[in-house]
């Protein structure tokens, strides 16, 4: 999508040994919500928005917090912290909305800042069924991206890769 | 690719649908008895033009089963079968398997239309029909005449039989060094008053230097003035009559024949004789088509066929230039308090006001394109009251008015279905059976009336039967029994209140599902659909005198008038076709009646609804606020909101599919400066407040 003109300045400028391991690669756009380290599919981000004014929508579902014009395209905005269950805190200056493609609409996800793009090799991710115990379903598992001599490990080295429709899915139970 | 097929499917759909509309006619034609060649004819080159493109984009299936009904209708046209009712059935079945067809892919591997047997059924109705008696051999023409005219000639002569035209021979003797410019002549002659059928050298022979020409014409024209024009020396006009079975009704100038009618029958010629040559007298039928193609082409040449979606997308640049048409105003606004850039001010003020013009037209012009008129939608229900009646052996007649009524094009796609339903309905339970028809004295007949009339912006439709009728003591006692309300809340029930309750979800009055109306389809479901169109439904019955049931809706859902309100410090736009009037709202007169607040007002009792409560959002305003009425069809609310923020145009646009199904909220508009109001959905509004406590009682008990 043309609409992602911020994706080149995310990815981190790396240089590629072995072309053949990208296809092994996955993507992530990473983001931070209440400390955690999360991560949705880049190819299901259509872009990246500054906090626009919101307009609630009364007697809609609780994690949602309102709709916004983007380009005359009304678009629902989703309170990540309320659908993630994590304390609510309202937005501050890093704040972004990401717009992510769920099968047939694309919703608005408030975030509390994008933190980066990670390709993540086969063996820098550990699936749900590996990780075991309760993961919700919205979980596709953890990934773990190795420390690179070209940036800096802020400590942040747990991305917990999701889903977006199972997660999303709530938005219809209420 | 993909685009054309989409033009093919659109094409498609208007021939099918044009085919409906004839063959409606053709029904109707042979109901009155009245000539229906020319139909049977449009009908032919519709099927056949089907059958052409469908060959073009890959819809075998589709081109076999025109292919088929091509034949059929070509032993139709041609006389070699009579139109019956169960041959117009077979071909009102072909437009449902049309229809049905072309809803599927053409690529798809299992096909839920049974092709096969319906292609049995036309072979069937094809092979039971014996060949019509022939009209033609009532007429006194030479069997071996007869043999050698061309299909079209032979088409041309049942035609004219079928109109009641007379026919005539004209022998001529003609100087074989002449003939020629002599023949010429003749059809000059002729052409005025009478159709040459064709002309064939008389059985008579002649001589050497002439040969005699029998010539076959088909004229309405008085046998004197026919004399007149065409005899002349060695010329003997004979005037064809029919023997003992007249096919159309003779005519009282058809007794001035010139000769007593001949024997029924001329003995047939001696088999050895040689066949006459042919002398076509008119183009074969083959390249008459192409012509009538040519015609029919360059007609649509004038047209465009527009996916909506484009529209919508150009509706929504001219929201996006109205926002900028406003920015402009405010920065003119700005430079205004300028002395010294005031004259510009003032010209770009000027050049504003023309761009806001334009802007105008340019969506009106949109509006306008989107515009069709219901006609179409009454077409297909015409069929499905033929077929609905048929199905129960009751004789409907169906009335409609103001078929050339406009609404969106999106409307009439989302009408058909609910209009399907209610027409269903409407036979099914509303009309009775001929025999009880009588006994209650009624003509056998039911009469189905479907009106359509644009009011303000809104178009009004009706439908009205003379049936049994809805009695709202049955009403009562059904919804009681399913629990629906309770026997305090039916106690208090009024009879217009009790006719309501036939849109309440799982009502029916039926106990045994009729495989016509109770697809688990039911008045709720029609009512839902019509209400997101932005429309109301009401019922009026009388038992014994029938149902008129009304669907109000607006006339276009792409851009609407509306009246910004404020509440809790948000704006919203509510439609304006549906306010009556905005008034000052005085708290000290409210009263509180059954649970509900409500004012009096000119003498009226009006329910008003806080909108602050009922959407749960906390207003602060204090002072002055604001009562508006709220109107549509027959239902009428007071909606308190803090303030009135003017009124603008708007173009309406959907909610996701996550806020669907958000109740009293239809879509939201962009007001620019990325703000964003929602657009209150105000048939949705009323009939909750309205119905809160019915509702309340029904969710209660699930």
């Amino acid at each position: 999508m043309s609409e992602l003109v911020k994706r080149p300045t995310l990815v981190p400028a790396r240089p590629t040994s072995a072309e053949s391991r990208a296809a092994s690669l996955r993507e992530v756009l990473a983001f931070a919500l209440a400390d955690e380290a999360y991560g949705f599919p880049l190819a299901r981000v259509r872009e990246i928005l500054k906090l626009p004014p919101i307009t609630p929508v009364p007697r809609a579902p609780r994690h949602v917090l309102g709709i916004v014009s983007v380009r005359g395209v009304i678009t629902t905005v989703v309170d990540l912290r309320r659908l993630m269950r994590v304390e609510e805190r309202p937005p501050e200056k890093h704040a972004r909305i990401l717009l992510v493609d769920v099968g047939g609409e694309v919703l608005g996800a408030l975030v509390d800042e994008v933190l980066q793009v990670h390709r993540l090799a086969e063996d820098e991710v550990e699936l749900a069924g590996v990780v075991g115990g309760d993961l919700s379903d919205h979980v596709i598992g953890v990934g773990r991206p190795r420390a690179r001599r070209d940036q800096d490990q802020a400590g942040r080295e747990l991305i917990v890769l999701l889903d977006p429709e199972p997660l999303f899915a709530r938005l219809e139970r209420g | 690719m993909s685009d054309l097929r989409d033009e093919f499917l659109s094409e498609a759909q208007e021939i099918v649908e044009s085919l409906s509309r004839d063959l409606l006619l053709l029904d109707q034609a042979h109901k009155d008895g009245s000539s229906s060649q020319d139909l049977v004819n449009e009908v032919f080159r519709a099927v056949h033009t089907l059958k052409g493109i469908a060959g073009m984009f890959g819809y075998a299936r589709l081109g076999e089963v025109a292919h088929a009904l091509e034949d059929l209708l070509d032993d139709l046209r041609l006389g070699r079968q009579n139109l019956t009712t169960e041959l117009l059935d077979v071909l009102f079945e072909g437009v449902e398997v049309f229809q049905r067809l072309l809803a599927e892919s053409p690529d798809a591997e299992v096909s839920e239309v049974d092709i096969v047997a319906f292609l049995e059924q036309l072979t069937s109705v094809g092979a039971s029909r014996p060949p019509v008696e022939d009209a033609l051999a009532a007429y006194a023409i030479d069997a071996s005449v007869l043999a050698v005219l061309t299909e079209y000639e032979e088409h041309r002569l049942r035609t004219n039989v079928a109109k009641g035209v007379g026919l005539y021979r004209l022998k001529v003797r003609f100087s074989l060094a002449t003939i020629d410019t002599q023949l010429e002549d003749l059809k000059a002659r002729a052409k005025s008053i009478a159709e040459i059928i064709t002309y064939l050298p008389s059985a008579s022979g002649g001589d050497g230097d002439a040969i005699d020409l029998d010539v076959l014409l088909a004229s309405s024209a008085t046998p004197a003035t026919l004399e007149d024009v065409l005899g002349g020396e060695g010329a003997v006009l004979e005037r064809l009559t029919r023997g003992t079975s007249p096919v159309a009704p003779v005519r009282a100038t058809e007794h001035h024949a010139l000769v007593p009618p001949p024997p029924v029958r001329t003995p047939p010629r001696p088999t050895s004789a040689p066949p006459a040559p042919r002398m076509p007298s008119e183009p074969p039928l083959a390249k008459r088509e192409v012509t009538a193609d040519q015609l029919s082409l360059r007609s649509v040449a004038h047209t465009v066929r527009v996916d909506i979606r484009k529209l919508d997308h150009l509706m929504n640049v001219v929201g996006e230039l109205a926002i900028v048409r406003t920015a402009v105003m405010r920065l003119t606004e700005k430079l205004r308090g300028r002395p010294e850039l005031r004259q510009l001010a003032i010209d770009l003020h000027r050049i504003n006001r023309g761009f806001e013009r334009h802007l105008e037209e340019l969506q009106d012009g949109i509006l306008d394109v989107r515009m069709v008129p219901l006609g179409q939608t009454f077409d297909r229900l015409a069929r499905i009251v033929r077929q609905v009646a048929r199905e129960h052996d009751k004789e409907v007649a169906l009335v409609v008015t103001g078929a050339e009524t406009e609404i969106d094009k999106l409307i009439v796609e989302e009408l058909s279905d609910p209009l399907m339903h209610l027409i269903r309905n409407a036979i099914d339970h509303g009309i009775e059976p001929p025999k009880t028809r009588e006994l209650a004295g009624k003509p056998p007949g039911g009469t189905l009336v479907l009106n359509a009339y644009q009011k303000g912006n809104h178009v009004v439709i009706e439908i009205e039967d003379d049936g049994a009728g809805i009695n709202p003591q049955v009403l009562i006692e059904t919804a009681i029994r399913r629990g629906i309300v309770s026997e305090e809340a039916a106690a208090d029930m009024g009879r217009d209140e009790a006719l309501q309750l036939i849109f309440l979800p799982g009502f029916s009055t039926r106990l045994r599902a009729s495989d016509l109306s109770g697809r688990g389809v039911g008045m709720d479901v029609v009512k839902t659909n019509i209400g997101r169109l932005g429309g109301v439904i009401d019922v009026q019955s009388e038992v014994g005198t029938g149902t008129k049931l009304t669907i109000t809706l607006p006339v276009t859902l792409a851009i609407i008038s509306a009246l910004l309100v404020r509440v809790a410090e948000r704006e919203y736009a509510l439609p304006i076709t549906a306010v009556q009037e905005a008034i000052v709202f005085d708290p000290k007169r409210v009263r509180r009646v059954e649970g509900r607040e409500v004012v009096t007002l000119r003498g009226e009792t009006l329910t008003i609804c806080r909108l602050d409560e009922l959407f749960r959002v906390q207003s602060k305003a204090r002072g002055r606020r604001y009562l508006v009425v709220v109107a549509v069809g027959q239902k009428r609310m007071g909606l308190v909101v803090d303030g009135l923020e003017g009124q603008q145009d708007i173009v309406i646009k959907a909610l996701g599919k996550s806020l669907s199904r958000v109740r009293g909220i239809s879509g939201a508009t962009d007001l620019g400066d990325q703000r964003v109001a929602l657009v209150l959905d105000a048939p949705g509004l009323l009939d909750e407040v309205l119905s809160s406590p019915e509702r309340a009682l029904h969710e209660g008990r699930r």
